[in-house]
């Protein structure tokens, strides 16, 4: 047999959405294979996959996933790979945790400012150490040729022994009761909002006021999801800048020729992602986590990672971003849920991550090209 | 005092044999063109693989009467085999299929943490401690161990720079296109590439539990290892004999690195970070210097190759 | 069919068709028959399908149907080449106008991969050393000397095609197939190539000479087959085979020679301020090697000025210095009041200068985008923010004036056909260029038709417009046309300047090779 592969004649109609489905069925295929190597049942995993699809936890990793994968697709199509989200996302709770604990603290140094401020300071900060993580891999792709998928990622590894260092140095709290981490936050900078909600009665109310309790509590992501969403469709639309983002990756050389700079426009592209990925770091501190605790490689839910298979499986499209990240929201749910030999849910997460991005990695050809057999 | 500087040559020898076999293994894989973004996932689930065969050999061979020594030198070998099979995979899928390699293999990195630890925990749950099951500590198996590695990368240096083959995966490595019209068949080439280049990656990446740290943890996968010798293969030009100098200084950086950083009273996270910082100086140093004119990568690194692709 | 014709019949090509992406058609029906000992040209135009027809024998492409039938221990039989590997194993040598050698390996590891995978005298596992000592020996029997340990970047264009053919040689090619590789060559170079390949043809092989230019298949072919749009439009016999004759074949209808202006241009002495100006340029090529030495050029307001030369004597690496990609070795370059080397391409860009360079695919579009798209990044005026009505409206101009065959102006790019692709590049560049246009074989991929609408346009906004014009090219007929003056290129060094109405041709290509 022999496998000829040609570039297609005519363009496909539905192209994205027929190669999206594609790669996603592919991918759980390849997930059960695994599973089904290691002797686990797949109908107990089939029906895990699918109820995680429907719990009211996924509307974290959903709000969260897809403002990450906004960052990132910036990037991504501009053909520059920022695998380094994770790095960008825990570099940007720094400043935060030293606004709110050491510089604006209310218990020690409260000098009238309001709380609101404080917040917009933090998020601000935030979006500029995660550009500013993410511009250092920038100015090496630009100016020294580097490749920036290595580098991104020993920039994570960078990222979290530089937390771990301030978390148990400088940044070290004073009311951990022995435990390795910073302070938490005070309660008025923190943008988590605990809705009561009545006794359910059935387990659709149940499900319903668990959704409502999820969005509420989550209700500072959602608003800034739909805030950078909306810019950056405008962007992308209208914008110089976002036209020339994507010649950089369809094309960069085209984009030297007709004039542009695109050392600047490559660092730009890496500063604008990083920026929304610090963005969500320094919300995910005001709402999720309050503190830094110490040895984030081992804390770390890895949103940076995930958050590159939403895109990917969106095919860089930003209104199949929602849907992707979902489907990588609701994977990450099942990865927690299914334990194999007793452990916990890292390799789950790592393997469903890898399935599913290769998955896409492999599938993704079949919209530009068509294979043959011939036999 | 002796005894320190055997200690000091062991540890030294394991850390570059680990270090020089993976990084050997790594640039001959990416001289036919084939980019291995997947080296730090390989390189971890070649550890756990290799924990994990070690282990199960030594349950079944030693009540037969096999020695300790040929237990563990039989998992290395098949640690090696098994990767390699990765490796042919790997090949296969890029260069026969239109497919980003970059995407395969961050993909594939993932898998490898994943898979890594699926083969290592149960190994670790059981056993607490893996030294039972790793080489002895003789001096005289770190000799052969050098040798043996110097050895082979001589012999691939042969096999690069003397023969037809050679010739075909540096010319696939530079243009597919022009290596095809040459009379290579591209995808065999890479096939032989990728079934060498994993083999030596598993045979290296067994080393690192087996011989080098003699401890296994499912954190290992947090410490990047894989990038190191992903580094120390940049910065050699991808030369088989031009890496031994390379993964020397960087295996002792890793080896001593914390005895260094105590001497001076830094705070272990930093001391940690450290390496990761030199990998990227490294880097740096090798993009913005005449090195990378000299060793200049493989011209069609991580492109696609598409028979018919068109020009005006 | 005769029986003697039956039993030379050593290749048949039987309906054989290929549809590249955009719906172009690159062969259709296309019926062939080859014998051994005769040389047979298959002449055509750019984008006629002959490149796709001899990439199709050598394996390089798949055709979409039709068959191959190869004489093979005396019969014919059907085959099938998925790769090159296999088209020589059956005796089928490609030598390309591009030669296909690997820059970095040396001549004996190039030809050490052909004749290891063919099993000639050796395994891939081997030593390269033999491989050496044939190459001497069959070089030293064409009375040539070559050191086989020599890196291919040191070789000139005239070396590595030698290389090519000794390749085939050395294989005991049946069937060698030239894709315009003797188009570049120097005449005289050229000349001895044409006695080789009589000697081939006498011992019985079968030269397939595939070419674009006429007087080169009249010199040497039996039977000459021309292409048209993908399709066989006429065989005629070597002895019956006059220029006008196939030219007819060739262009059709549609041709008629005497659409360019041929009105002189009387800016020339009018205007005295220069818009280019080149002094005491040096550039190196890609392997650090000097290409250019002390250029001096002046190209003034109005102008035309051509440069020609032989391939690879520089002209890309001119032109690139000029618009700013590459970094000379030293020397002064201003166009348009910008100093390039110090300002770069935006501040030439701003100044009104448009320019095609050479790899037009890879410098000049981007083709996963759409036209629009691509000119909105030439065309769109200064502000953060686009205006698509503004640029919609100058994109429907191109597309009409150039007469762009797309779907519209939101298609991509890459489903244009080659010819479309560079009148987008030709439209959009012409259009920038207020002050200077400099371009590199601009017309490649297009059509006699449309070659001289682009010639005429560019001959009235030099006239019209005072924009100063820059042409360099491998092909002399493509300058000598409209240029006022004319400058060669050869060894390094730029000749001229010269009035191309009183310098006759021979001495044009006469410069070209010294």
């Amino acid at each position: 047999m022999r496998i000829v592969i040609l570039r297609r004649k005519k363009e496909i109609k539905y192209n994205a959405i027929i190669s999206s489905c594609i790669s996603v069925l592919f991918g759980i295929a390849i997930y059960l294979f695994i599973l089904w190597l290691f002797n686990v049942n797949l109908v107990d995993a089939i029906v895990i996959l699918g109820g995680s699809f429907i719990s009211p936890t996924i509307v974290k990793d959903f709000l969260i996933i897809c403002l990450i994968g906004c960052g990132l697709i910036i990037s991504f199509k501009a053909s520059i790979w920022n695998i380094g989200g994770e790095g960008q996302f825990y570099v940007a709770m720094i400043p935060g945790i030293i606004l709110t604990l050491i510089v604006f603290n209310p218990e020690e140094s409260n000098a009238g400012i309001p709380s609101v401020l404080v917040i917009i300071l933090v998020i601000i900060t935030g979006a500029l150490a995660g550009a500013a993580w993410a511009t250092i891999a920038g100015v090496l792709k630009a100016y020294m040729r580097v490749d920036e998928v290595p580098v991104t990622l020993i920039l994570n590894y960078i990222a979290y022994y530089l937390l771990n260092y301030l978390v148990s140095g400088p940044l070290k709290g004073k009311k951990t009761y022995g435990y390795l981490r910073t302070d938490e936050i005070p309660g008025l900078y923190r943008l988590n909002i605990v809705l009561s909600t009545p006794q359910a009665t059935s387990s659709f109310e149940g499900a319903l006021y668990g959704f409502m309790t999820q969005v509420a509590y989550y209700l500072a992501v959602l608003i800034a999801v739909i805030l950078v969403f909306t810019f950056i469709m405008w962007m992308f639309k209208y914008t110089k800048l976002g036209l020339y983002i994507k010649i950089l990756g369809a094309n960069p050389d085209y984009l030297l020729t007709s004039g542009a700079n695109v050392k600047i426009l490559t660092l730009c592209a890496m500063a604008l992602s990083g920026s929304i990925v610090g963005l969500t770091g320094s919300l995910y501190l005001l709402v999720e986590w309050g503190r830094i605790p110490y040895g984030i490689q081992s804390h770390t839910p890895g949103y940076g990672y995930q958050a590159i298979l939403a895109s990917w499986l969106s095919m860089l499209d930003y209104r199949f971003l929602p849907v992707s990240a979902y489907l990588v929201a609701g994977l990450r749910n099942t990865g927690l849920s299914i334990k194999i030999a007793g452990l916990g849910d890292t390799e789950q997460s790592l393997i469903i991550l890898g399935s599913f991005l290769l998955a896409y990695s492999i599938t993704r050809f079949i919209s530009d090209y068509e294979v043959k057999f011939e036999w | 005092m002796v005894e320190a500087y055997i200690d000091f040559f062991m540890r030294l020898s394991a850390a570059f044999a680990t270090i020089y076999i993976v990084a050997l293994g790594h640039s001959l894989f990416e001289l036919s063109g084939l980019l291995n973004l997947s080296i730090d996932g390989m390189f971890f689930l070649s550890t756990g693989v290799a924990i994990l065969l070690s282990a199960f050999l030594h349950t079944l061979l030693i009540p037969i009467g096999v020695n300790q020594l040929a237990c563990t030198i039989l998992a290395t070998i098949l640690t090696g085999l098994i990767m390699s099979l990765v490796g042919l995979s790997l090949a296969w899928i890029l260069s026969v299929f239109p497919i980003s390699q970059g995407a395969v293999g961050l993909s594939l990195m993932f898998l490898g943490y994943g898979l890594g630890i699926q083969a290592g925990y149960p190994v670790r749950l059981k056993y607490g401690s893996i030294t039972q099951f790793t080489y002895p500590q003789t001096p005289s198996l770190y000799i052969v161990t050098i040798s043996l590695s110097i050895i082979t990368g001589v012999l691939i240096h042969r096999l690069l720079y003397s023969t037809p083959i050679g010739a075909m995966v540096r010319a696939c490595g530079e243009d597919p296109h022009i290596a095809s019209n040459l009379g290579a068949i591209v995808y065999k080439v890479r096939l032989f590439t990728g079934a060498i280049g994993y083999f030596l990656i598993g045979i290296g990446g067994s080393l690192f539990p087996l011989l080098w740290l003699r401890y296994w943890d499912i954190r290992s996968y947090a410490l990047g290892y894989g990038w190191f010798a992903y580094t120390v293969a940049l910065a050699a030009g991808r030369h088989p004999i031009l890496l031994i100098p390379f993964a020397l200084i960087f295996g002792g950086l890793l080896e001593f690195n914390i005895a260094i950083q105590a001497s001076y009273g830094l705070p272990v996270d930093l001391a940690g970070m450290m390496p990761f910082i030199a990998s990227i100086v490294l880097m740096m140093l090798y993009s913005s210097s005449k090195l990378r004119r000299s060793f200049e990568p493989p011209r069609s690194l991580g492109k696609i190759y598409y028979k018919e692709e068109r020009t005006i | 069919m005769n029986n003697e014709n039956y039993n030379n019949l050593i290749l048949s090509i039987n309906k054989l068709s290929k549809v590249f992406p955009g719906g172009i058609i690159a062969l259709e029906n296309v019926n062939l028959d080859l014998y051994s000992g005769e040389v047979v040209s298959i002449l055509g135009e750019n984008g006629s399908g002959k490149s796709t027809l001899v990439k199709i024998l050598y394996g390089v492409y798949t055709p979409d149907s039709g068959e191959i039938k190869l004489r093979i221990n005396n019969t014919m039989l059907k085959v099938h080449f998925s790769t090159p590997l296999d088209a020589m194993r059956h005796g089928i040598v490609l030598v390309n106008q591009v030669p296909q050698l690997i820059d970095r390996l040396s001549i004996a590891e190039n030809l050490a991969i052909t004749l290891s995978t063919l099993k000639i005298k050796s395994s891939v596992f081997s030593n390269i050393e033999y491989v050496s000592k044939m190459l001497r020996e069959t070089a030293e029997l064409l009375g040539v000397k070559i050191d086989p340990g020599e890196k291919v970047y040191n070789l000139t264009y005239t070396q590595k095609q030698f290389i090519e053919l000794i390749r085939a040689i050395m294989v005991d090619a049946k069937i060698i197939m030239l894709d315009e590789a003797l188009t570049y060559l120097p005449p005289i170079e050229k000349k001895k190539w044409y006695d080789l390949l009589k000697t081939l043809k006498n011992s019985g092989k079968t030269i397939v000479l595939i070419t674009h230019k006429i007087h080169e298949a009249l010199e040497l072919s039996d039977r000459i087959v021309v292409l048209r749009k993908g399709r066989i439009v006429g065989v005629v016999n070597g002895n019956e085979a006059t220029a006008d004759r196939v030219r007819q074949l060739m262009f059709g209808e549609s041709f008629n020679g005497n659409e360019l202006i041929k009105q002189n241009n009387s800016n020339v002495n009018q205007h005295l301020e220069h818009e280019i100006v080149i002094e005491n340029l040096y550039v190196s090529d890609d392997h650090g090697r000097e290409i250019l030495r002390d250029v001096n050029l002046n190209v003034k307001k109005g102008e035309i000025a051509g440069v020609v030369g032989v391939s690879g004597s520089g002209q890309r690496e001119l032109i690139e210095s000029i618009v700013g990609l590459r970094k000379p070795v030293r020397g002064k370059i201003k166009v348009a009041e910008v100093d390039v080397i110090h300002q770069g391409i935006k501040a030439l860009r701003r100044s009104g200068v448009g320019f095609i360079t050479d790899h037009p695919l890879k410098y000049c579009i981007s083709s996963d985008n759409s036209i629009v798209e691509n000119i909105a990044l030439s065309c769109c005026p200064s502000g953060l923010i686009l205006n698509w009505d503004l640029i919609e409206k100058k994109t429907r101009e191109i597309i009409e004036e150039y007469n762009i065959q797309a779907e519209s102006v939101n298609s991509p790019v890459k489903t244009l056909s080659g010819g479309n692709l560079m009148k987008v590049i030709i439209g959009r560049e012409l259009e920038r260029a207020k002050r200077v246009f400099i371009a590199y074989n601009p017309t490649r991929a297009l059509d006699e038709l449309s070659t001289v609408r682009v010639l005429n346009k560019l001959k009235s906004k030099a006239r019209d417009e005072k924009v100063s014009v820059l042409i360099a090219s491998d092909d002399a007929d493509e300058v000598l046309s409209i240029c006022d003056t004319l400058y060669v290129l050869s060894s390094g060094r730029l000749i001229g300047p010269f009035n191309p109405r009183n310098t006759p041709r021979e001495r044009i290509e006469e410069l070209m090779v010294t």
